[in-house]
């Protein structure tokens, strides 16, 4: 096991300067830059956006500025955002709770929720509560995120007026009632799309294993139905599921970017938007970093979780 | 300030598409009244309603960087400097400069400015203090200028400064500026210049990166108090302000990304003011009916153009320009497009400009007359219906940032236009960064749609822009995009600067709008309107023309 887990780190690590070096590249050679919000400035003169662009490195070739740039992070400095003057490291890290916090709970409903769905629909295979489920995940996985989210806002919040229209806490009171009250929309409309493909999973699964010979086995036991469902078929169940856990941490990355947008949540989402349209080039390559350290780290931890619950799998290294 | 809702990089693609999947709903008439109280909204209505006293600005784009010398996002950073900060004198809504750190405007009667125009003598106010305590000197003055002077320090612009040769605290309360030459303008350079605490910035290593520039001191009329990253700005008032303390016992500055969602934290009251970059026009309508609050017209100082890259084959007869000016349905553009909100114009500057040219003729939506002066310039309709000369086609791509949804239909109804008098205009939009990158300064374009305003505006100071040796594609230093040459523009712009007398300017700027609107190197069309929205329970705020943004006298709001 530590061989595996030691193995698969170093992996990661190669895999991680592949994607900085990617990222960087592909970011400067994307037409335009950082200095076109100079330009939209009136007061700004061309002279005056020559001189910032040397104070920015930005005239060095671009192998330097990523050299500069690798060393900085390997020795714990992430650079000072272009237009914030502010270290990025502090600018991320005073956002990951706002976007772990919303990403979080979005995955524990859409968890809860969505096996429930699943298992319910492989009970009962055919009926009513079956098709019925189906077609909503049909729906919700067809929605893009920012559509429902505007529904949601104009739903509950401007006709009927039960949550606000957006923010994660109010601006005159931030107590725990009203941070819950905040957080009901947007971990909502995030979890919508996760719970269809949650269910959806946990159905095929469930009704592959429901018609494997243990558990015909458990049922001729005579265990009630209840323990068999409980304790031998969702058990079996876990290990794809787990894994679907894993592969769906950039699709929840991505839904968090649009849902942050749409209900004003500060967190990673919205800084990496306006990251990106302003080309602050070193915050988007910390957000990118630390997007790709939780995908990387992510999935590994649910090798992991899959070799402790299912005992035929085995970790080499 | 238009320029901020329409142009900034932030203003994003996928949020003006929003826009239109949000309009559709924002315009179900069942929004207006339907607030159903339900057990959530009872128990919470109470904390939704600001207290007494307090004010929320909402905000479309977040302000990161507070030093008022190194921000570059006009609008809601410009915002936060008015709060905290203080310059020499402002600006007030009829134009008029008012003494705010300095004790009296300087002028060649009072013997702040001497008879040459070259040096300028400021008392300044004995009674001001930063925000920590510390005494306002001439030395922060000073300082102020040796930061926005240091080649190491990224203030966005020098405002103008880069004219002044030598500057000296005479005493504690004095400071005297000898100017390389005359310069007219100077009066709007210390409007808009705000000054910085020489105590706490002298001995920081880096000012770029100084703690200072996310938590300020200034000043100004409110303190900044806190600030949560991607949310909002607390600011508490400073009650030995030397205007005066404020009314207002919290101003919050709010930023809430989307324009659908800030519309409707308007209408529930979580926001009291919605300005900055403005009600969309489209909203306008419905903005006016909702109870409990009102809206207003700020006119801006921003005007939208046709820039002509006067570089290209295709436009450098000013007959083809003109006869595209002219076969552009304008009030069609403004009406259909804005609502009819944006205020029509010939000139860089609005209207509403003291030094606006009352003369100019609109030479008028003429198709026919278009079409003639083509024929009269040699460019005949081909095979292909489009027209040509010398083998040069008038066919031609304009650009603006992607996603600006106002923008694109104005491009249609601009390309319906021209057309009709067979020339043939491509739409080419890209996201902010690249447009109004090397694309925009190099003159890469063809034409751009695009709001500026004068460098130093409200001095109508327009050399940056228009002077030969500002292109930057030739390798001069300046804003002139359009790459546009005329020996008398460059004359009458370097006299423009160097006169003082506000009659005697005026008579050349006259001169100078008139020769923009025959040579038409870019086709004026309107200047904005930004649409406020404020909430019945806000006194006190006043709109100002001549500032980027309406805050300029928060210490004069209140909240009941």
């Amino acid at each position: 096991m530590r061989r595996f887990i030691l193995h698969r780190l170093l992996q990661a690590a190669i895999l991680l300067i592949g994607v900085s070096i990617i990222g960087f590249a592909l970011m400067h050679l994307a037409p335009g830059g950082p200095l076109a919000v100079y330009t939209l400035n009136p007061t700004v003169t061309s002279q005056d956006i020559e001189r910032v662009k040397v104070l920015f490195g930005l005239d060095q070739p671009v192998y330097v500025q990523y050299l500069k740039w690798a060393r900085g992070l390997l020795t714990g400095h992430w650079g000072f955002s272009f237009f914030g003057g502010q270290e990025v490291r502090v600018i991320v890290l005073e956002r990951l709770p706002a976007t772990f916090l919303l990403m979080g709970s979005s995955m524990m409903l859409a968890l809860v929720v969505g096996v429930s769905i699943g298992v319910l629909a492989a009970v009962r295979r055919g009926s009513g509560f079956d098709y019925a489920t189906a077609i909503m995940a049909m729906i919700a996985l067809s929605l893009p995120t920012f559509w429902f989210g505007l529904l949601a806002i104009f739903t509950f919040a401007q006709t009927l007026g039960w949550f606000p229209a957006g923010g994660i806490a109010s601006a005159t009171d931030a107590g725990l009632l009203d941070r819950l009250w905040h957080l009901v929309l947007p971990m909502s409309v995030l979890a919508f799309v996760l719970v269809a493909q949650w269910s959806r999973y946990t159905r095929s699964a469930m009704i592959e294993i429901l018609s494997q010979d243990f558990i015909r086995t458990a049922r001729a036991k005579g265990l009630a139905s209840g323990t068999v469902l409980l304790n031998h078929a969702v058990r079996a169940a876990l290990a794809p599921l787990i894994t679907l856990a894993g592969l769906q941490l950039p699709l929840l990355v991505g839904g968090a970017l649009v849902t942050e947008t749409v209900f004003s949540w500060p967190g990673m989402g919205l800084l990496f938007i306006n990251a990106l349209n302003t080309r602050d080039y070193p915050i988007l390559m910390a957000i990118l970093m630390v997007g790709a350290v939780v995908v990387v780290l992510g999935n590994l931890l649910a090798d992991i979780l899959v070799a402790l619950v299912d005992p035929r799998v085995k970790l080499h290294g | 300030m238009s320029e901020n809702s329409n142009e900034r990089p932030t203003a994003l693609n996928r949020r003006d598409f929003l826009k239109v999947g949000g309009t559709a709903a924002v315009s179900v008439p069942a929004m207006s009244g339907m607030v159903t109280a339900t057990a959530i909204g009872a128990l919470t209505s109470s904390a939704r309603a600001a207290a007494a006293g307090q004010c929320v600005l909402g905000v479309t784009q977040e302000a990161v960087n507070f030093n008022p010398l190194l921000y570059v996002n006009t609008g809601v950073e410009t915002s936060v400097e008015f709060i905290v900060f203080d310059n020499l004198w402002k600006i007030d809504p009829a134009g008029k400069f008012v003494p705010n750190l300095a004790t009296e405007i300087p002028t060649q009667q009072n013997g702040g400015i001497s008879a040459d125009g070259l040096t300028w003598t400021i008392k300044l106010r004995t009674d001001a203090t930063w925000h920590d305590g510390a005494p306002f000197t001439a030395a922060d003055v000073v300082f102020t200028l040796d930061t926005l002077l240091n080649p190491k320090v990224t203030v966005r612009s020098r405002n103008g400064h880069e004219n002044v040769e030598t500057y000296t605290a005479v005493d504690d309360h004095t400071i005297k500026i000898k100017l390389k030459e005359a310069f007219a303008p100077y009066m709007v350079s210390w409007q808009k210049t705000s000054i910085i605490p020489k105590h706490i910035l002298a001995d920081v290593a880096d000012i770029n990166t100084a703690p200072f520039n996310t938590s300020p001191i200034g000043t100004g009329p409110f303190k900044f108090a806190n600030r949560v990253a991607g949310s909002e700005i607390e600011f508490e008032p400073n009650a030995k302000y030397h205007g005066g303390a404020p009314k207002l016992s919290k101003l919050i500055q709010k930023f809430v990304p989307d324009q659908q969602t800030l519309y409707a934290q308007f209408q529930t009251g979580e926001v009291d003011i919605y300005d900055t970059q403005g009600i969309p026009p489209l909203l306008y309508e419905k903005a006016k009916k909702l109870a409990g609050s009102k809206t207003m017209l700020s006119p801006s100082p921003f005007v939208e153009f046709i820039y002509f890259n006067c570089g290209k084959p295709q436009f450098q007869d000013k007959r083809v320009r003109k006869a595209i000016y002219m076969a552009i349905d304008k009030k069609a553009w403004i009406d259909s497009v804005y609502y009819g909100v944006p205020i029509p114009t010939l000139s860089f500057l609005p209207s509403n400009h003291w030094a606006y040219n009352k003369a100019l003729v609109d030479p008028g939506f003429n198709p026919a007359k278009a079409a003639a002066l083509l024929e009269e310039a040699g460019w005949k309709a081909a095979s292909d219906g489009v027209r040509a000369k010398d083998g040069v086609r008038l066919a031609f791509t304009m650009s603006t940032t992607a996603g600006n949804k106002s923008r694109e239909l104005a491009q249609q109804v601009v390309q319906q236009n021209l057309k009709k008098i067979n020339v043939e205009m491509t739409i080419k939009n890209m996201p902010a960064s690249v447009v109004w990158g090397d694309y925009c300064v190099k003159s890469e374009y063809d034409t751009l749609m695009v709001g500026w305003d004068a460098l130093l505006y409200p001095d109508p100071d327009y050399g940056d822009r228009i002077k030969s040796n500002a292109i930057p594609a030739k390798g001069g230093n300046g804003s002139n995009y359009v790459q546009y040459e005329n020996k008398e523009i460059d004359e009458l712009c370097a006299k423009g600067v160097n006169v003082v007398d506000q009659a005697e300017r005026k008579k050349i700027y006259d001169r100078i709008q008139e020769i923009l609107l025959d040579d038409m190197p870019f086709a004026p069309i309107f200047a904005y309107q930004v649409i406020i929205g404020i909430k019945d329970r806000i006194g006190g705020y006043a709109v100002n023309p001549y500032t980027p943004i309406n805050s300029w006298n928060t210490a004069d709001w209140t909240a009941s």
